[in-house]
This record gives structure tokens, C-alpha cells and sequence, in this order.
């Protein structure tokens, strides 16, 4: 992983490839990368789907290598949702693949001359760009199953479907998993329309006769890796709970708490939860000869997703997750998971980020558009967008886009982006979280390990207000860094309990570079990518105006509970003080 | 068939059917507990849960839709809903564990005992939800002692399962007496009845 490739579109004739060194991106990986490469080299006021944006791909520091859970990617621009920063995060193979092949990030430069569609190819020997038309309007299925037919069954692709190339606002990057189906997905922020607006349709990795990254310290590697999967598997969340039941084994939890958004955000429990809960969503697929139990990427020991098969046990999509049965299922009052999946189904096919779609479809049932708990008007909705009809191409845009044109006011995002399945009224930590990343409302950005730890920020009062503030910040931190590595986010539960398993994970990091980092230099790391994002965000014209809730999660009480969004502006603003 | 509406409904099941009685312990069921007690003694001394398993297995706590953090204060009710989880994933998975180093996440809606709450000893009802792990490991030992469920569940779940018959139920009987797959359409479901008594047993 020691060099980068720069795909520049705007090359007369068609685009061109250059590698070159790592340069003064050399050790970062993943949002690292991403957020590296962005603020410096893309102007914060430039046109997300101009020729100044870049659309960055980078493996995670210890993607490629022995080291469990470590196919995460990242991909980075700026965002055409929010017009802010963006990193978006996948599972897959195209992680491992990507740093096989040697690079720590492949840049899409310039704006093409024409509607042309490319179709990039890298193996081992180098990189091939041909013009392909035949892949136009396909769905991601489609073209990976054109891939196929021409490259084999063992190369791994990275496409987008029709929404990214109507370069729509919520269209995502799509990565193929382990059976060579395009399930994982770099969902938010509209990372899949800057693709789109490069003109490349998918890019093929074949790593034959590439060999897995070799550590600096072998022995040092490999007994901390063999640590750090015990500590994975011994615990109970990613050792049972997410092996069994997936992530949406939440749905039943958060329903009880009253933070279960439900019917567009309007109360805080689903009357139907337990019917598209982690746990009949599994019991369904054991007795349709799917699976509950499967990872996402080749080296993955949590195994949190699974196998979604139709009534008549043929394949329909991966194990939808939590996100996406809220989004689809409580939040638009439905609640049948095979409409559910049919939904999650069209999205990955058409490259829409499930949240984001969950969220919009909402606001358009709230606008009269169809009835709450319409399953099939959803699943014609989301056919609109992939048709791209006037409707489907606003609804495509996002939560934000859709409510204004619809005259809605309980519209859930921030920064324009939708929020996920967590009312910030009832869990007020996570909608600090939701209001100061900087990547608009993203439940991911504040996730990995306490300040008990990493020692940042001093210790934290539970019982005073503005423990929040110092805990989202610190989250956000470790987030940051975690994203970095090429880590699942799911490794957080095991590091957050066992204080072994985090020095484990802290030893594979060392043993593979031959680094000596400490949890501090792990902070230093964290704060120094958040640095550059807010700088990248400030530039782009936020200012603490945009680190804000809409107002009504202020003044609407949240049923059952009552509750309002309580935490003052002023404190909000306290999150990026380190 | 008697004309009296069913009281007691008795199941034996074989151990590959339990997974129908899922959705209940999910939706939750009641049973006659010693209210007044704490949480804490409820579980262990009324339910039999050794106190490992509820230190270490019952990480997720909800009474009346609140998340517990000290199930030694936290007093019991009659009437009362409590809901029962094993350990969760995500930030917010994590910021609902008991006593968790999250838990101000979450402080507007944490439950805190009432001072006024009466503690004094009594029999009383309490309504009982069971989540992911806790479903299979504990679940069929409260089936086994007995709940009560709205009738109107029960015969929704008789009438799905009619055409298994005996796959599904190796046994059924109503008020003690044991009726065949034909009788399931016959039985006399008094509207009026809200609750009916349901014990499982899981065929050895």
C-alpha cells in the first residue's frame, strides 16, 4: 500500500491513469485518507459534482493484511447532500482487494468532456480504462453480473446504479461482498453521485497473485491479533448478540426505550416493532434457508449480517440492517419485512442510501404523497427514483430536497443529511452527536471507545449535563481514529469493555507497522482527522448555525416520554473545544 | 367441546416449535409476582435467575419504558412493565446498559425511584418482555411455570397453526382436558375474556 492512483477524467481522449507515491499522505489510511486528501486538495466552495471535487477510495491502514475485522473502505468528497466533508464508510471486499493491489487510495479527478461511461480495471499488472455505454442505466446487480461474464467470478467491484449516474443526492458507492453481490455500500452523503459525475460506472479489482500485507513484526502481529479476536468473540454483543440476530436485534430495545422514531418522527414507539425485530428478521431467514450468520468481508469474525431470502427461498438481498428496517419499516409504519427487503433490495440495485430513502419516503407519506404504512406505494416510490420520473429524481435528493418541495416541516436532517433510527429526545447524547459531526447526522460519528480509555478530556460526570459534550466529543475522536484503521465500528463493544482487547488492537496496529503508538498518539490521531474536516467545513461557509437540530425536536414532545431536545445551543458549541 | 370459555391452556411442544411463542415473550406476558420488592429480588429469589445471569447477562434493563441502572433500589410495582435485554450493540446499544459509562446519553428518560413509591409487600401482577438472547435462556422456564396472555393472542396462534397440528403441538389441552387438531376450530372463545392462563412444556 505504498502508492496512490490518480484517475483524471478531464484527459483528452478519455481518462487517464497515474500512480505515484504516497508523499506526505504517507500513513494514513481510510478517513485518514479521504479527509487528508479532500481538505487539502479540493476547493471547500467548488460544485460537489464539478471538476474540482475529487472522489477519494482508501482502504483502512490494516485493510489487506491478517488482522481481523479490517475490510473496512472508506470514500471521501465533498458532498453533494450536505456541502460539507464527507467520509461514508463500506464493508465488502473492494478493502482488502484495494490494499492487496498496493494502494492506499484511488483519486477520480476533473469532469469529463461527455456522457461517456468507463469501466476501470486493476490487477496486479496494472490499470486498464475502456469506455463501456452498455453498462448505462443498469442497476448495480446488472453490471456486476456483466463484470462477471467478462472477468470471473473471484473480482471484486466497486459501481454505482442508476442514481449515482442521475448523480441524485443520496446515491451511493456499491461495493461487491464475499458471494459477489453488490450488498455493501459506502451509503451517505451522496458519495455515489460524484462518482457518477466522473463518468466511471465501476471500477474491477483482481487481486490474483497478490499475497496478503506482510507485518513489520510478524510474531508481535500475530499474537495480538490472536487476542484480539478472543476479546471479539468472547463478548457477548459481538460473540453472540450481532452473530445471532444482526443489528437490528436494537429494534425491540430502542422501541421499549420510546426512541424508536416512528411514522416520520412524530412519536418515539412502533406498535408493531417485534414483527420486523432482529428476531423474527432471523427466525425468517433460518426457516428460509437463508442465513443470520455471515460476515461482510473476508476476515470478519463478528459475522453481524446474513441472508435474506423471498417465499420461495431464492435469494432477495443481504440481512437488512437496523438502520434500514427502521428507515423502510417503523419510520414509514410498515411492517412486513418482505416489503421491508424488496426495499433494501431496489435501493442497493439502484444505489440509494437506505437511510437517507427511509427518511425521504417518510417525509412524502407525511406530505399526503401515500399513506403511512403503504408498503407497495414505498416500493413504487422507490421505483420512481430509479426510473428517474420528475418525482423519483426529488425524492432521490434526500429528506431535505423532498420536504422542501413538499411543504413539510418535520423534516429529520442536519447539514441536509437524514437522521438515522435514534430520536435525539429521548438518547440526547447521540443527538450532540447528530447536531457537531461534521458530517451531518450520522450515528456512526460518535461510536467507538469512552474516555475511560483514551484518557481525553478528563473523566466525565454522568450526573451533570455536560457530560454529554465531553462524551460525544471524545467519541467522536476515537471514531475518527477507528475509521482510520480499517476497522469495523462493531469492535467497539469488546474494546469498550475489555481494556485487553483494546491493547490488542492498539498491538496489531503496532506489530504491522512497526510503530509504538500509544492511546494518546491513537487520540492525537482522531483529533487531527476532525481538525481538518471542521477546517474543510469552515472553509465551506458552516458555521456553528449548521450544528444544529431542526427546531422542532425542541418544541414537539416526544411520546411516551414527553421529552423535548433539552440541550442548549451554547453547549453545543462547547464539543469542538479541546 | 364445553361451552365455557377456555381458562387454562396447556402445550406440550416439541423443542423445534418453541420459536412460535417468540413473538409473545417479545410483545410480553404477564405473571403474579411479591411487588414491592426490588428488581433485583424479584428476578433472583421470585424467578429463580441466579444472580450471575442477571449481573452478567441482563446487561439492558427497561421498567415502564425506562432503562434501569440500579436494580438493587429500583422497587418493583404492581401493574408494572418490565422489559429484559442482553447486551447491546451500536452507541445507543451501549448508552442503554445498566450503569453503563453512557448512560447520561440518556438521562432525560433514565428511570430514578420515587420516594413516595410504596414498598410494601403484596401479590400483584406485573407484565414481562423478553429480548434476543434472553428468549431462548430464560423464555421457556417462565413458559413451563405458566403466563397469562391476552386470549385474543392465543387463539389468533391456534387458528395460524391449526393445519400443523400435531407437528407443532405434540399436546394441547384446555381446562385439563386434551383436545385433538379437530376440535382447535370449535373452541368457544369468550370476547369478554381478556387474559388466558398458558403453560408450555417442551416435549423431552
Amino acid at each position: 500500500m505504498d502508492k496512490i492512483l490518480r484517475i483524471n477524467v478531464s484527459a483528452e481522449g478519455g481518462p487517464t491513469a497515474l500512480e505515484e507515491g504516497l508523499g506526505e499522505y504517507a500513513g494514513l489510511g481510510g478517513r485518514g485518507m479521504t479527509s487528508g486528501i479532500i481538505s487539502k486538495e479540493v476547493p471547500p466552495l467548488c460544485h460537489p459534482l464539478g471538476k474540482d471535487n475529487k472522489l477519494v477510495i482508501a482502504p483502512g491502514m490494516l485493510s489487506g493484511s491478517a488482522a481481523a475485522v479490517s475490510g473496512r473502505i472508506s470514500v471521501g468528497c465533498k458532498s453533494p447532500l450536505t456541502g460539507g466533508i464527507k467520509e461514508a464508510n463500506s464493508g465488502g471486499q473492494g478493502a482488502q482487494a484495494l490494499a492487496r493491489l498496493g494502494y492506499a487510495a484511488i483519486v477520480l479527478e476533473g469532469k469529463p468532456a461527455d456522457d461517456t461511461l468507463y469501466k476501470v480495471f486493476i490487477n496486479k499488472d496494472g490499470v486498464t480504462i475502456e469506455p463501456d455505454n452498455s453498462l448505462k442505466m443498469l442497476g448495480n446487480y446488472a453490471t456486476v453480473e456483466k463484470i462477471k461474464a467478462a472477468c470471473g467470478d473471484k473480482v471484486c467491484c466497486i459501481s454505482i446504479g442508476q442514481a449515482g449516474e442521475m448523480k441524485l443526492s443520496a446515491a451511493t458507492v456499491a461495493f461487491t461482498d464475499m458471494e459477489q453481490r453488490p450488498t455493501r455500500h459506502a451509503g451517505r452523503g451522496g458519495v455515489g453521485a460524484v462518482m457518477g459525475s466522473k463518468g466511471i460506472k465501476v471500477i474491477v479489482l483482481d487481486d490474483t497473485g497478490m499475497g496478503m500485507r506482510k507485518p513489520k513484526n510478524p510474531d508481535a502481529f500475530k499474537s495480538a491479533n490472536k487476542e484480539f479476536v478472543a476479546g471479539l468473540k468472547q463478548h457477548p454483543v459481538t460473540g453472540e448478540g450481532l452473530p445471532a440476530f444482526g443489528t437490528n436485534v436494537l429494534t425491540n430495545v430502542l422501541n421499549e426505550a420510546g426512541g424508536y422514531p416512528t411514522k416520520n418522527f412524530s412519536t418515539g414507539q412502533f406498535k408493531e416493532s417485534t414483527k420486523i425485530a432482529g428476531e423474527a428478521l432471523a427466525q425468517i431467514e433460518k426457516d428460509r434457508g437463508g442465513s443470520a450468520t455471515q460476515g461482510c468481508h473476508r476476515g470478519c469474525v463478528i459475522q453481524c449480517s446474513g441472508t435474506y431470502n423471498d417465499k420461495d427461498g431464492n435469494f432477495l438481498t443481504k440481512q437488512p440492517e437496523y438502520e434500514t428496517v427502521w428507515a423502510h419499516g417503523g419510520n414509514c409504519c410498515i411492517y412486513d419485512l418482505d416489503t421491508i427487503a424488496m426495499l433494501d433490495r431496489l435501493d442497493d440495485d439502484f444505489g440509494l442510501d437506505t437511510i437517507e430513502m427511509g427518511a425521504t419516503i417518510a417525509v412524502a407519506m407525511d406530505a399526503g404523497i401515500a399513506e403511512f404504512g403503504d408498503g407497495e406505494a414505498a416500493i413504487n416510490l422507490i421505483k420512481e427514483v430509479g426510473k428517474g420520473t420528475p418525482l423519483g429524481r426529488i425524492l432521490g435528493n434526500g429528506a431535505k430536497v423532498a420536504g422542501q418541495v413538499l411543504g413539510v416541516e418535520r423534516v429529520p436532517v442536519v447539514k441536509g443529511q437524514a437522521m438515522p433510527a435514534y430520536d435525539p429526545r429521548a438518547v440526547q447524547g447521540i443527538g450532540v452527536t447528530y447536531a457537531t459531526t461534521t458530517m451531518g447526522a450520522d450515528h456512526t460519528a460518535g461510536y467507538a471507545v469512552t474516555a475511560n480509555i483514551l484518557g481525553v478530556g478528563g473523566s466525565v460526570d454522568a450526573l451533570k449535563p455536560e457530560g454529554q459534550i465531553d462524551l460525544s466529543r471524545n467519541l467522536q475522536i476515537a471514531t475518527a481514529a477507528i475509521d482510520a484503521t480499517g476497522m469495523c465500528l462493531f469492535i467497539a463493544f469488546a474494546i469498550l469493555d475489555q481494556p485487553k482487547t483494546f491493547q490488542a488492537l492498539l498491538d496489531i496496529i503496532n506489530g504491522f507497522h512497526g510503530l509504538s503508538l500509544t492511546a494518546d498518539d491513537v487520540t492525537e490521531l482522531g483529533k487531527s482527522i476532525l481538525s481538518k474536516e471542521r477546517d474543510f467545513n469552515a472553509r465551506a461557509g458552516f458555521t456553528n448555525k449548521d450544528d444544529r437540530l431542526p427546531e422542532y425536536f425542541k418544541n414537539e414532545k416526544l411520546a411516551p416520554h414527553g421529552v423535548t431536545f433539552a440541550v442548549k445551543d451554547e453547549e453545543l458549541d462547547q464539543v469542538f473545544n479541546w | 367441546m364445553s361451552e365455557q370459555s377456555p381458562s387454562t391452556i396447556s402445550f406440550i411442544i416439541d423443542k423445534n416449535s418453541i420459536s412460535i411463542f417468540s413473538i409473545i415473550l417479545q410483545q410480553g406476558f404477564k405473571v403474579f409476582a411479591k411487588v414491592g420488592s426490588s428488581l433485583e429480588s424479584m428476578l433472583c429469589d421470585q424467578f429463580a435467575l441466579p444472580p450471575e445471569y442477571l449481573s452478567n447477562r441482563i446487561q439492558t434493563i427497561f421498567l415502564d419504558g425506562k432503562p434501569v441502572d440500579d436494580v438493587t433500589s429500583t422497587m418493583i410495582t404492581d401493574g408494572a412493565t418490565l422489559a429484559l435485554s442482553a447486551a447491546m450493540p451500536g452507541l445507543v446499544g451501549a448508552t442503554f446498559r445498566s450503569g453503563g459509562a453512557l448512560s447520561v446519553f440518556r438521562s432525560s428518560i433514565t428511570h430514578r425511584e420515587e420516594e413516595e413509591k410504596s414498598n410494601i409487600s403484596a401479590q400483584g401482577m406485573i407484565t414481562l418482555k423478553l429480548f434476543n438472547l434472553l428468549v431462548s435462556e430464560i423464555g421457556p422456564a417462565f413458559l413451563e411455570r405458566g403466563i397469562w396472555v391476552e386470549t385474543e393472542i392465543i387463539k389468533n396462534l391456534i387458528e395460524e397453526k391449526k393445519t400443523e397440528g400435531k407437528t407443532v403441538f405434540k399436546s394441547l389441552k384446555v381446562d385439563g382436558r386434551e383436545i385433538g387438531p379437530d376440535e382447535f376450530s370449535r373452541l368457544n372463545w369468550n370476547e369478554g375474556q381478556k387474559l388466558i392462563e398458558v403453560t408450555v412444556q417442551i416435549e423431552k
